[in-house]
């Protein structure tokens, strides 16, 4: 195509000039495909690490500081009143923690340990052996199962270890399973403690007053979930006897998973107000070169004029000219941006999660091409007008 | 005498200039005809109207009064676009200043009207071949204009002037910027066109350019004050 050649022809006779003026659009481009790149790999991340919180459950647990811990926190009785007549609660089972000397045999190590109950806590798969069933529920059995980071502390031979015994404080667990080897990295991080134990067994050995500081819920109708999240707060106010002063607080991964989305929402407002500015400034450099060269140019307009191009090739050549520079500044910066987002994805994003993100290459191409096209639309279009309508006459007397 | 036979006709033809609330009168009343295969030398001092003439025969502008047919069309109230069809299809414009697009080579520039005309890359090739061969730079096709003479550069411009194989040649002070030997070869070759059945129209101030003319017109303040052959031109 004619026009398009001879964009590049004009454009890179000053390969100088052409570079200085698209540098702005390079920054404000490789700046926000950069960060989109990063936000989506940071949202894919949390998500999979949210994958295995359970989508039925949600958390209940008790705020701020407390008056009268006795009386404010949860009590079991009231998890069995809510279980029978709040709707759509399926289950509520207390959480409780303690931290004591795990040991098998001579290896030792300082561990915590979270209550659970069937269906667990932490979704994570298994390594070994069988999670806990409703029968160490119901039973209280002395089972535990426990991550990998304990698996490796109290049986650094390896092996399956299930069947083993092995002593938290002075009691005696059989050690039913192990969890998988998490992701490594901050945000993969154990959910639940490291040993995980029926909650029966808790309250048996640990929690004799029935008074915890949270419970966890599991509903037969996640889409309800809120609505149950309230009626639970208000009966255990009401079972309670306390006032609103008192604050329990819900936590599921819906609630994250929205805080999450309103961070990467805030960045993406800002990134866009970046990219905004930027295409301010930088356009405004393409249209001051434009019109340089427009101005440089006057005599060839009005030949090419005088030899019978109309307005419209005149103002098409000079529209693809504003388009081309655009375009050279605005994919440049993709590109900056793309490396800059892998970079950043895989020495620091995989190793922080775990998490292998693929990167947005159409979603960076479609923001590209937008910036382009406002770029060009913007501050292309008057200097093109300006070249259309110089008159032939004048154009060739030039100097 | 019908407008078959003539390449422009040029009747009563007047330009004035509005400057603000200030009238400029430059063309009083311009009656000429050109006929097909003539070659025509107009000239007069600066300020004579002589541009402004130029400008109105090459469609450039429009005559403020009068009529001005052109091969047979009437131009004289075209738009701005319309004229630019004209200019396209019927003019073929050289330049003092040879007006060659720079880093563009020979072949390219002298195909550049085609392009504006809608023609293939291919034909565009082709025909600017043929016309490069007419002023005989077929060996200089691919060369710049930085790399060409300034004769070479003129014949290239006379070959874009060409290629539309337009009705009438328009020169303006073709010879200008050349040296006088260089100047001699360009003449030459408007003769070589002009015996081809060319139809040529020179502005030139240059008594002895404007005699290998066959007839030269004169204007002064806005009006024709001679319409002589060539012939008569005292050396």
């Amino acid at each position: 195509m004619m026009y398009f050649s001879e964009a590049m022809r004009v454009l890179l006779a000053n390969p100088v000039r052409t570079f200085l003026t698209v540098i702005g659009l390079i920054i404000g481009v490789t700046a926000v495909v950069a960060i989109q790149t990063l936000g989506h790999s940071m949202a894919g991340a949390i998500s999979e690490t949210l994958d295995v919180m359970a989508d039925n459950s949600f958390m209940v647990f008790l705020g701020g500081v407390q008056p009268d811990y006795t009386k404010s926190a949860i009590h079991l009785t009231d998890l069995t009143d809510i279980q029978a007549t709040v709707p759509n609660v399926a289950s509520a089972t207390p959480m409780g923690g303690t931290n004591d000397l795990a040991r098998h045999g001579h290896n030792v190590g300082r561990f915590s340990l979270t209550s659970d109950t069937n269906p667990p806590f932490n979704n994570a798969p298994l390594a070994f052996g069988r999670r806990i069933n409703d029968d160490d529920v119901s039973n209280g059995t002395d089972v535990m199962v426990i991550s990998w980071q304990a698996y490796k502390r109290l049986f650094p031979k390896g092996g399956d270890p299930t069947g083993q015994s092995i002593y938290f404080g002075s009691h005696r667990y059989v050690l039913i399973g192990v969890l998988e080897k998490p992701r490594q990295g901050l945000l993969n991080s154990q959910f639940g403690g490291d040993l995980t134990i029926p909650y029966t067994t808790f309250l048996r050995e640990y929690n004799r007053d029935g008074r915890f500081g949270m419970a966890r819920f599991i509903v037969t109708d996640p889409s309800t979930m809120k609505a149950t999240e309230a009626a639970v707060i208000r009966r255990i106010h009401e079972l309670r006897h306390v006032g609103s002063n008192v604050q329990y607080q819900t936590f599921d991964k819906a609630t994250l998973t929205n805080g999450i989305n309103g961070i990467f929402t805030g960045v993406t407002l800002v990134v866009g107000l970046i990219g905004a500015v930027s295409l301010l400034v930088a356009g405004i450099g393409v249209m001051n070169i434009m019109l340089v060269s427009i101005n440089e140019r006057t005599r060839e307009i009005g030949t090419r004029k005088a030899i019978g191009a109309r307005r419209g090739q005149i103002l098409l050549q000079f529209f693809i000219e504003s388009a081309v520079l655009s375009s050279i500044g605005c994919y440049i910066g993709m590109g900056i941006g793309l490396l800059i987002g892998g970079f950043v994805n895989t020495f620091f994003i995989v190793k922080l999660t775990g998490y292998t993100a693929t990167l947005p290459y159409m979603q960076a191409f479609v923001t590209t091409t937008i910036f382009a096209a406002i770029v060009t639309l913007a501050f292309g279009t008057y200097p093109a007008f300006r070249a259309a309508g110089l008159n032939p006459i004048e154009a060739l007397r030039y100097e | 005498m019908n407008n078959g036979t003539h390449a422009i006709q040029l009747r009563a033809i007047t330009k004035t200039y509005k400057n603000g609330s200030l009238e400029v009168p430059v063309l009083h009343g311009i009656d000429a005809d050109v006929a097909h295969g003539e070659y025509v030398a107009v000239m007069g001092p600066s300020g004579s109207g002589k541009s402004t003439l130029m400008n109105i025969i090459g469609c450039l502008d429009r005559p403020t009064g009068g009529n001005y047919v052109l091969d047979g069309e009437d131009v004289s109230h075209l738009n701005d676009n319309q004229l630019a069809e004209i200019r396209l299809k019927k003019l073929g414009f050289v330049f003092q200043g040879f007006n060659l697009l720079a880093r563009t080579d020979a072949a390219k520039n002298v195909a550049l009207p085609l392009f504006y005309a809608g023609v293939g890359t291919r034909e565009r090739q082709r025909r600017a071949m043929a016309v490069l061969e007419e002023v005989g730079l077929t060996d200089r096709a691919k060369h710049k204009p930085n790399e060409l003479s300034g004769g070479q550069q003129q014949r290239v411009a006379i070959a874009r002037a060409l290629i539309n194989d337009p009705a009438v040649l328009l020169a303006d002070e073709p010879t200008g910027n050349l040296d006088t030997k260089t100047s001699a070869d360009i003449m030459e070759l408007f003769d070589k066109l002009h015996e081809s059945g060319r139809t040529i129209i020179m502005v030139t101030h240059d008594e002895n350019v404007a005699r290998r003319a066959r007839r030269v017109i004169r204007i002064l303040d806005g009006l024709i004050v001679a319409d002589e052959p060539a012939s008569l031109i005292k050396a």
